[in-house]
């Protein structure tokens, strides 16, 4: 069968079924008001969700409640996005720490006028989230808090105090096989991550923010957390050298670690996994004598802006019940969580599971998460400091100075509001004038264009219907970029934003870190690109030969591009680490070559992200390259054996030229999304770490936006970066002459 | 075909062999963190298969979830956008390639630069744009964001696999009595083979694969897309991994079966002798 015949014939079933879809789609139209939630339930929390709506459903004859699950990130800015278009559910549930920016947005509604004294009576006060005089979220739950975790089968009773919490540890830390390397650990947690480390910050007596929510971190207190942290690990060894989250949680599932820090959504799996699990207070500090505080927050509803008055009552109804005391004890007995409602953390039935019980004492010893956006500022300026802390390149004395500094400059920056004013006419008025000159200067092309409109009239209406996709979807949203990098839209402005003029530009180049990461951003685009393409060529010409079975070969190896890159990165990420990771092991083992440090050190970190990232990107330039190698006659090879030509030399007369119209758009394109490939060095980094050194340009875009809602100054820093590319792109294609035909 | 001498095939198959293995041993991690009990990411033992492996997570996937509700879905979607692609990419291609016109070259530079904003801070207007259009929660939308972020690519692979035909072609063509456009057609698409089918592979992954733009506008679970679908196993801090690494394992082979019916003409070389010299 033709390919033409095999399109064509593909072509009429999908019409068929893409119809059939799009029925399907459209029937689930009901007369019924429609109230949507988002949530973040994790998955064993989310059936018993479905139970409690499943039965409001069908008490409800008026009413259908549609939940979905959004991951964190995503409900914040697809909420965001929501909106701002002026739709988005009808009710959001999360952690209360989104309360502050939602409310400063302007986008989600008090609760005060539908709530009665009495009825917010029934609930612990620490589950009533207020800015200022405004009720803006109600709790069903309390907790998130971290505690103690430990394995009963290695660890009979927790350590009261830190000090016991060393010799236990250092106990219970063991080489079982004897062979220099250790297989069990006295304590293991996500120590790089700032809210695991406030436990301990507490416990020395420090804090987040005061009492006016102004970072108070230049302390004492800072800097003996600091040094107790590096020492369980440094002069203890009770820890792993690197450990995140999932190395914790793996060591501690198989039963590898006595003793774990972990929050109340990681209990149920211990169990599920088998461990013989307690929770205990995280242990008191024994040069303070102060128990460790962790942030504890609520989990609770809120309510759109946006909702008309129907869908805002329904969506009331709905709350209510959700929040009512059945549901919050099916939640309790089923997922352990602790209960907003007062009845029920008084009842001693409920009160008697032992891990209710013990969360419900950590928990009062915990402090409460602030709810004001300066918090997301505060693990800003913190995570990179603390990293390069605990990485031993900046002593404990300087970093806790410069974690305040720049806490109280990243408020700054978020707080920012500039004044609109006259710049926005002049601001229409250029637009308009360059409009005008273009038309102008480009006046002989327009009026050649309009004279072989005839002519070449196949040549356009074959282009046409790729250019409307497309102008369709890149058009509106490149222009409001455009005028949004003018703008002072952030989280003070985000529905009000106006134009500004060029404060975010000259901010961007202010900024020495931009130039440092700029060049990272090049080295990371040129290794990736270098190593993408000799790889995938190298296999093309390889698995182009003759060679029974190849085929077996070409098909697994395009495998790392089929997988999803989010797990396979992150199983990457498992490889690098340095005691467990399996290229580790393989150095160390079977090649005695010296252990290296991978994710904790900036060139090894940024050196892993490279190797992840040619990994997933060599398959899809050998695939390219696989068809451009049919393009090249054979009887050119034959010629040029029969003029003595060596097989290294046609690869590089023959070979590599006639590749090159087909490499090249993918090499450009190649070029262009490794630079803006966020994904990767996202994962395998953990956001950065070690210490914010493995960044490339846009994720500064992302951090900028998304942590602490500088959308205009985003914006900006985008329209530089495809500034730069236009200017990468254009210059390749002239050096490359890839527009012009071989054949001309 | 040219055969190699003995001793440099065998090297090349010892040589692919190790490179292979290699490029296996992450996606090999993969599949065991499918098999292992109680939803564990990393592991301190390199075993390929966990002790007390279990196809618990499949099962669960398969018959309790509605991952086959997300695969037809996935499958509609995916398939729209690649035949789209294709048929758009190879006309435009062809005429970038074949013809001279105002706006050829500043077309071509256009269409990179639709590849260079930062993605992330497209999504907000995107999301108005959509939502203006009514297209939230429907495949359309998606297929249309689908086309136009695929597109780009495959108009420049197929302008430039074009370019490597040779005119002569569809001037014996049209001596023979065909339009230009038949000759587009029935001569050289054909020939173009290899191409098309690098341009099909590509706009499949880009639907297959994408979930920051699906995320924004598929609002109801049984609309979901198959990454939407997975995203849904990742909670902050409490990711279903087995789930997850299950689900992966199945994502991927779609995938491979495309590939594999496809490379027929990817390899298949078809006779460019017909024009000698």
């Amino acid at each position: 069968m033709s390919i033409r015949k095999t399109l064509f014939r593909t072509g009429i079933l999908l019409l068929l079924l893409t119809a059939a879809g799009l029925l399907s789609s459209c029937s689930r139209e009901t007369d019924r008001i429609r109230v949507t939630l988002w949530h973040q339930m994790s998955v064993s929390e989310r059936d018993v969700l479905a139970q409690a709506i499943e039965q409001f459903n069908a008490n409800q004859s008026r009413i259908e409640v549609v939940a979905l699950f959004r991951e964190t990130e995503e409900l914040r800015s697809g909420y965001q996005a929501a909106a701002l278009a002026g739709t988005g559910p009808d009710l959001i549930y999360g952690p209360s720490d989104q309360i502050g920016p939602f409310s400063t947005m302007g986008i989600i509604r008090a609760l005060n006028p539908y709530f009665s004294e009495l009825e917010l009576r029934e609930f612990l006060d620490k589950a009533l989230t207020s800015i200022g005089d405004s009720l803006y979220q109600i709790g069903d739950r309390i907790g998130n808090h971290l505690t103690l975790v430990y394995n009963r089968e290695l660890m009979p009773v927790p350590p009261r105090d830190t000090d016991e919490l060393i010799s236990m540890g250092k106990e219970l830390t063991r080489d079982l096989d004897g062979d220099g390397r250790i297989d069990q650990y006295g304590l293991v947690w996500n120590y790089t991550e700032p809210y695991f480390f406030v436990p301990f910050l507490t416990g020395f007596g420090g804090r987040l923010l005061d009492e006016q929510n102004r970072p108070d971190l230049n302390k004492p207190a800072t800097i003996k957390a600091f040094q107790f942290v590096s020492a369980l690990r440094d002069s203890h060894k009770i820890t792993p050298i690197e450990c995140d989250y999932n190395v914790a949680d793996a060591l501690f599932k198989e039963g590898r670690a006595a003793m774990l820090i972990n929050g109340d959504w990681s209990w149920q799996s211990y169990l599920e996994a088998g461990i013989d699990m307690a929770i205990a207070p995280i242990p008191r500090v024994t040069l303070t004598g102060k128990w460790p505080a962790p942030l504890v927050s609520p989990r609770g509803y809120s309510l759109n802006v946006n909702s008309d008055s129907v869908h805002t009552s329904a969506a009331l109804l709905f709350m209510k019940y959700m929040l009512s005391r059945d549901i919050q004890e099916a939640f309790a007995t089923q997922v352990k969580v602790l209960p907003s409602h007062k009845q029920l953390q008084a009842d001693p039935e409920l009160m008697s599971d032992p891990i209710l019980r013990n969360s419900a004492l950590q928990m009062s010893y915990g402090t409460p998460m602030p709810v004001v956006s300066e918090l997301r500022a505060v693990w800003d300026a913190m995570r990179p400091v603390y990293q390069a802390v605990l990485g031993g390149y900046l002593p404990p004395r300087p970093a806790a100075r410069m974690i305040q500094q720049d806490a109280l400059s990243k408020i700054e920056e978020m707080n920012l509001d500039i004044e609109g004013g006259s710049f926005a006419i002049g601001f229409r008025l250029t637009l308009l004038l360059l409009a005008v000159f273009g038309g102008l200067w480009q006046r002989r092309n327009i009026a050649l264009f309009l004279q072989t409109l005839k002519k070449n009239r196949l040549a356009y209406y074959m282009i046409l219907p790729a250019a409307v996709v497309i102008l369709l979807t890149i058009l509106y949203p490149f222009v409001y970029n455009l005028v949004l990098s003018f703008s002072n839209m952030s989280l003070h402005n985000f529905r009000n934003w106006e134009i500004v003029g060029f404060q975010n530009y000259l901010k961007v180049f202010s900024e020495p870190i931009f130039y440092t990461v700029f060049g990272k951003t090049i080295l990371w685009t040129v290794l990736n690109l270098l190593f993408h393409v000799s790889l995938g060529v190298m296999l093309a010409v390889v698995l182009h030969r003759y060679l029974p079975g190849k085929g077996i070969y070409r098909m697994l190896l395009i495998l790392p591009w089929a997988i999803p890159q989010y797990i396979t990165a992150l199983t990457w990420r498992g490889m690098f680490n340095a005691e467990y990771g399996a290229i580790n092991l393989v150095l160390t083992k079977y090649l005695s070559l010296p252990m290296i440090n991978w994710l904790h050190q900036p060139a090894e970190a940024f050196s892993a992200c490279v190797v992840t990232n040619v990994w997933l990107g060599f398959p899809f330039m050998m695939v390219i390259a696989l068809g451009g190698l049919q393009s090249i006659p054979l009887s050119l090879y034959e010629a040029a054996s029969v003029d003595g030509a060596s097989r290294l030399r046609q690869f590089f007369t023959i070979t590599l030229p006639l590749l090159k119209p087909v490499m090249m758009p993918a090499i450009v394109l190649g070029t262009i999304w490794t630079f803006n490939n966020l994904n990767v060095m996202w994962l395998v980094s953990n956001g950065g770490e070690p210490g914010d050194h493995t960044h490339i340009l846009v994720s500064y875009v992302y951090k900028a936006a998304f942590n602490l809602y500088r959308y205009g100054y985003a914006a900006a820093l985008s329209v530089l970066i495809f500034l730069i590319l236009l200017a990468l792109g254009v210059t390749m294609l002239r050096r490359s002459r890839a527009t012009a035909s071989v054949y001309h | 075909m040219r055969k190699d001498p003995v001793y440099l095939r065998i090297l090349i198959y010892v040589g692919l062999t190790v490179f292979t293995l290699i490029t296996l041993f992450p996606i090999m991690r993969v599949v065991s963190i499918s098999l292992r009990p109680g939803s564990q990411l990393l592991s301190t033992s390199l075993a390929l298969i966990p002790e007390n492996w279990t196809f618990a997570a499949y099962w669960e996937l398969l018959f309790e979830r509605p991952f086959l509700i997300w695969l037809w879905n996935s499958t509609l979607i995916a398939l729209t956008v690649t035949l789209t692609g294709v048929a758009l990419a190879a006309t435009a291609g062809y005429a970038f390639s074949r013809f001279r016109f105002i706006g050829r070259g500043a077309g071509m530079i256009g269409l990179l630069t639709t590849q260079m904003f930062p993605a992330t801070m497209l999504l907000l207007p995107l999301y108005i744009i959509i939502a203006y259009l009514h297209l939230i929660n429907t495949f359309i939308g998606l297929i249309i964001l689908y086309s136009a972020t695929a597109l780009p690519f495959c108009i420049w692979q197929m302008k430039g696999f074009f370019d490597t035909i040779p005119f002569s072609l569809e001037e014996a063509a049209r001596i023979d009595g065909c339009t230009r456009w038949s000759a587009f057609y029935k001569v050289i698409l054909p020939l173009a083979a290899p191409a098309l089918v690098i341009t099909a592979l590509f706009s499949f992954m880009t639907a297959w694969s994408e979930y920051i733009v699906a995320a924004q506008i598929l609002q109801d679970e049984l609309l979901y897309t198959l990454p939407l679908g997975l995203k849904a196993f990742q909670t902050n801090m409490n990711t279903e991994w087995g789930l997850y690494a299950a689900a992966s394992v199945l994502v991927s082979i779609p995938v491979v079966i495309l590939f594999l019916v496809l490379s027929r003409w990817l390899v298949s070389g078809l006779t460019l002798g017909s024009v000698k010299g």
